[in-house]
């Protein structure tokens, strides 16, 4: 029997955490990706905890965030930029110190989220895409920068079980950015805004409507009536957007319009989703607060069980509104600093965080995939990956940082 | 630390007792040989009380991405039941799709000490472990998903060996921590990629042209001869399709002889008779169940009310798609080797398929003698939530009370179903052992589900009640590795819980078959498949590895 070693790296650089980059002596190969390039070159520039500016052991630290905690009416726990474990342990911080939870920036996820639980959804996985999809409609932006080898991995992967040929990629939507990776066989160029234009008329073209509108959304109705046409002679296609791309005034709108393209598509032939996005790990942080809590997002602590509000646990609102009393900042996965508060403030953060003003405390944990081993989850919202240390450091783990301070939490507790 | 039940009334059909007077001891958390005087630490007087090994849950859907979609659809249901974190326990949410935390206290609670995971997804493996080890109390195991993988499918394909396919299920066990195999709709979920929407068990799938008999053949054989003692754990092709029960009894001929366990039973003994085309054929699973030793069955019993199902079967799922309540689904294809779909339901006794749904399974309770051939179970969360388990044994104990049940249901499915004939009531004896010995026979768990000397002190104490579901739903003490977790179904303790799993052997040679294709076709490389055991430990999980019987050649 053999079950043997490890040989390639996984990334968590972005939500594509690509697993296959070797290994050497010399460091880890990138495959060509700057974000992975980027991400195992980063430093140790700052090791060093503090206590309002000043260096700290980490237990003193643990213990002025834990007195912080203590005195905050509405703690707000957020950033959430970090391996599983780390996670678990935030979600554990959370419920202790009676905090709102929430990631940063989480209005796109939350769309899809909102949209899925509300109408339901038809997904698939990247190995899924990569074997079968003959036909790929990508609506959004140009994911080349935000997922690099995206179309490397799932259009023009080496030997597809099923697709003879390569996929015919469709990108709709307004820029001609980055495609030099995506294969790109058209572009549908539509006006900024237009995407529920679009879609919508793409949507009333598959369920066979006639539609008297020349254009839509800038697209010519003919264009989007010979992709309808050919969504519905592949086989197997997918369909793939960032939210994030969506402006915020048609997000929801779009995600819904997509989900019953998709469900209309599979009456008859078959066609998968995949919402990208998932960097941090931001679909790590939805799975095990759903799994810990029973909810995916926007969830506080306050009154002892885990209410969930959309709106009223949004963590910018409760920045934005004034709400929020005390700050707890998770980023490690990238060195995002605490945003700009006067709130009194916890930053777990990376070596390589560059921090503006003087949080109240920092704590430097260290990168998981550079410091620390542990797991991710990818962007299909199925495959959690391992990761295992590229370096060595001293610098705790966020799981263990969390620790100490719900250890100093309890240790005051009435 | 030495610890004394003393006085109880046991139940433990292992060992021949039914309702003897004595005395259980329990040392470092396990149960621990008779002693006479001696020193005793903490005693626990079970006068008058029922004491039986904890129950074992062996198939509910507890944990993996399936679950968590589950816990998303399920708004109103986390919104109507939240709890509190407290001193011992973790905050949580959800009644027919709780979070993790709430699963294992309310197992604890209603005195069950172990859940098992049927339905874990190969490439989902890794995840489904991450959050089972946030189930507390209760011990888990996870029953891997094959027969839809597209490897598998290619192997027998090209007319692989039997040996090739053992090596294959071996290495598959160890990669992602199993303790089973489970098939579901063998071939069909595959199929379903391919946009078949329906595949009969000797209908050629489509691009291999492999059947599901011969997956189910294959499988059932290679669970037998690599030595792991659950048999091939099946949810048959054709869920829910009236007339499923020629289906059902040829996958019990296709298993030839080689131990098979029939999965949600309930769900596939429909026949065609009658107005509505629809009828209950509980009657012939049963016979071909008292006809064969080789086939064990858990039934999957529905009770009334809102659940949400949760199934690796997308072809099922999305036919059922329309009877969704609340009308939202969600199906998923996974990786090239399994699939997911979600569909919240509710069940009306008004309704006339449901009603007889509900007969059809306490039909299957009856009619087989058997108690060690058939397990209590509701497919959590597909027939209803774990919790109505107590009022299920009322319904199997206490026949006044299922003939009132009866009299309530739609009345075309009560003049439909043979249920209001049937006598049997179910002893303390007969639940102990479809609830604890079976389970635990049946999955090769040696040391649970009897209070023998040396097995885990998992141990529930009932005040007899004549109403069962009262007495069942809150014992009186839930003892789990001698430590009291629940007294009267208030949580007292939550230890961490332990992950069941087995490590049958294989030929390395495997592993470059295995490797070629991952190198060549998946989006996961082979290396990372693979969960470590440092891995599946980390977080201080205790793992606990069972022997298999040796190998044998086919």
């Amino acid at each position: 029997m053999s079950l043997g070693d490890v040989s390639t790296i996984t990334c968590p650089f972005c939500g594509l955490a690509c697993d296959d980059l070797p290994r050497s002596p010399a460091g880890v190969e990138s495959r060509g990706c700057a974000k992975a390039s980027q991400g195992f070159a980063r430093g140790l520039t700052a090791v060093d905890h503090r206590v309002r500016g000043i260096e700290s052991q980490l237990e003193a630290a643990a213990a002025a965030a834990a007195s912080i905690l203590r005195k905050a009416r509405l703690p707000l726990i957020t950033g959430l930029g970090a391996d599983l474990a780390g996670i678990r342990a935030l979600i554990a911080l959370a419920e202790k110190a009676g905090a709102a939870i929430d990631r940063w920036q989480s209005s796109a996820q939350q769309a899809n989220l909102e949209v899925i639980r509300d109408s339901g959804a038809f997904l698939g996985t990247f190995s899924e895409i990569a074997n079968r999809a003959e036909a790929i409609l990508l609506v959004g932006r140009a994911p080349g920068e935000a997922y690099p080898r995206l179309g490397e991995r799932l259009f023009r992967n080496r030997a597809p079980l099923y697709r003879t040929n390569p996929p015919w990629v469709t990108f709709l939507g307004p820029d001609a950015g980055a495609f030099a990776d995506l294969s790109l066989a058209e572009h549908l160029a539509c006006q900024s805004g237009g995407f529920v234009e679009a879609l919508g008329a793409l949507s009333g073209l598959l369920l066979g409507r006639k539609l008297n509108a020349k254009h839509a959304a800038g697209i010519p109705i003919e264009a989007l009536a010979a992709l309808s046409n050919r969504l519905k002679a592949a086989h197997h296609s997918a369909i793939l957007w960032d939210a994030a791309h969506f402006p915020a005034a048609e997000r929801e709108i779009a995600v819904r319009i997509l989900l019953h393209i998709l469900r209309t598509l599979n009456r008859t032939t078959r066609s998968v989703g995949l919402p990208l996005g998932g960097s941090d790990n931001a679909l790590g942080v939805s799975q095990a607060l759903l799994w810990q809590t029973g909810w995916p997002s926007r969830i506080c602590f306050s009154r002892g069980v885990p209410e969930h509000d959309p709106w009223l646990y949004d963590a910018e609102r409760l920045v934005g509104d004034g709400e929020a009393d005390a700050l707890v900042w998770t980023a490690v996965i990238s060195p995002a600093p605490p945003p700009a508060t006067s709130l009194p403030t916890i930053a777990i953060v990376a070596a390589d965080t560059a921090i503006g003003g003087t949080p109240d405390v920092v704590i430097r944990a260290g990168v998981p995939a550079l410091d620390h081993g542990g797991a991710i989850v990818r962007a299909d919202n199925v495959v959690a990956l391992p990761i295992s240390a590229t370096r060595s450091s001293e610098l705790p783990t966020v799981a263990e940082a969390v620790r100490e301070i719900l250890t100093r939490l309890g240790e005051d507790a009435p | 630390m030495i610890g004394c039940i003393s006085g109880g009334r046991i139940y433990d059909p292992v060992h021949g007792k039914s309702g003897v007077v004595s005395d259980v001891f329990v040392e470092d958390g396990r149960i621990a040989a008779p002693r006479d005087g001696g020193r005793v630490d903490i005693r626990c007087d079970a006068s008058g009380l029922v004491v039986m090994a904890g129950a074992l849950d062996i198939h509910s859907h507890i944990a993996g991405g399936k679950v968590n979609l589950a816990r998303l659809l399920m708004t109103e249901d986390h919104r109507i039941e939240m709890r509190s974190h407290s001193a011992i326990a973790r905050s949580g949410s959800g009644y027919v799709s709780p979070s993790t935390f709430a699963t294992g206290y309310r197992y604890a609670a209603m005195g069950y000490t172990a859940a098992f995971e049927p339905a874990m997804v190969p490439s989902n493996a890794r995840a489904a472990h991450l959050e089972m080890a946030d189930v507390p109390i209760a011990d888990k195991g996870a029953y891997v998903m094959l027969g839809n993988e597209e490897l598998l499918l290619q192997m027998l394909a090209e007319g692989a060996e039997q040996e090739e396919i053992n090596d294959y299920v071996a290495w598959m066990m160890h990669a992602t921590a199993a303790l089973g195999v489970k098939t579901v709709n063998p071939g069909g979920i595959s199929a379903f990629k391919f946009n078949g929407r329906g595949l009969e068990i000797e209908q050629a799938g489509p691009h291999y042209g492999v059947a599901p008999r011969r997956l189910i053949q294959a499988l059932a054989r290679a669970v037998r001869e690599i030595g792991v003692h659950h048999p091939l754990h099946v949810h048959c092709n054709n869920l829910g399709v009236p007339g499923n029960i020629d289906t059902t009894l040829a996958t019990i001929a296709a298993a030839e002889g080689f131990p098979i366990h029939l999965t949600h039973a309930q769900f596939h003994s429909y026949g065609t008779e009658g107005d509505r085309h629809f009828s209950s054929a509980a009657a012939r699973l049963a016979e071909a169940v008292n006809r064969n030793p080789n086939v064990t069955i858990d039934v999957g019993q529905i009770m009334f009310g809102q659940t949400v199902t949760a199934s690796g079967d997308t072809m099922a799922q999305y036919r059922n798609h329309r009877l969704a309540s609340p009308d939202k689904w969600i199906v998923m294809d996974i990786e090239c080797d399994g699939g997911c779909g979600l569909v919240p339901f509710r069940y009306r006794d008004n309704n006339f398929v449901n009603a007889l749904q509900w007969a059809i399974g306490l039909e299957l309770f009856l009619l087989i003698e058997d108690p060690w051939q058939v397990f209590l179970t509701t497919d959590h969360p597909n027939g209803a939530p774990f919790t109505s388990y107590p009022r299920l044994i009322r319904l199997l104990m206490d026949r006044g009370f299922r003939n009132d049940c009866l009299a309530q249901i739609h009345p075309a499915a009560r003049a439909a179903t043979v249920l209001g004939t049937i006598d049997r009531e179910y002893t303390l004896d007969e639940i102990a052992i479809m609830t604890r010995a079976g389970p635990a026979r049946i999955l090769g768990l040696a040391d649970r589900g009897h209070l023998g000397v040396g097995a885990a002190a998992d141990i529930a104490i009932y005040a007899e009640d004549q109403n069962r579901e009262r007495m069942f739903e809150a014992p009186r003490h839930v003892f789990k590795d001698g430590v009291e977790v629940a007294r009267r179904g208030e949580l007292l303790a939550a230890p961490a819980s332990a992950t069941h799993i087995v490590k049958p052997d294989f030929d390395a040679a495997i592993e470059r078959r295995i490797k070629s294709f991952f190198d060549d076709h998946m989006t996961v490389s082979f290396d990372h498949f693979r969960i470590s055991e440092a891995e599946l430990a980390d977080g201080g999980v205790r793992v606990i590895e069972h022997a298999c019987r040796p190998r044998t050649r086919s």
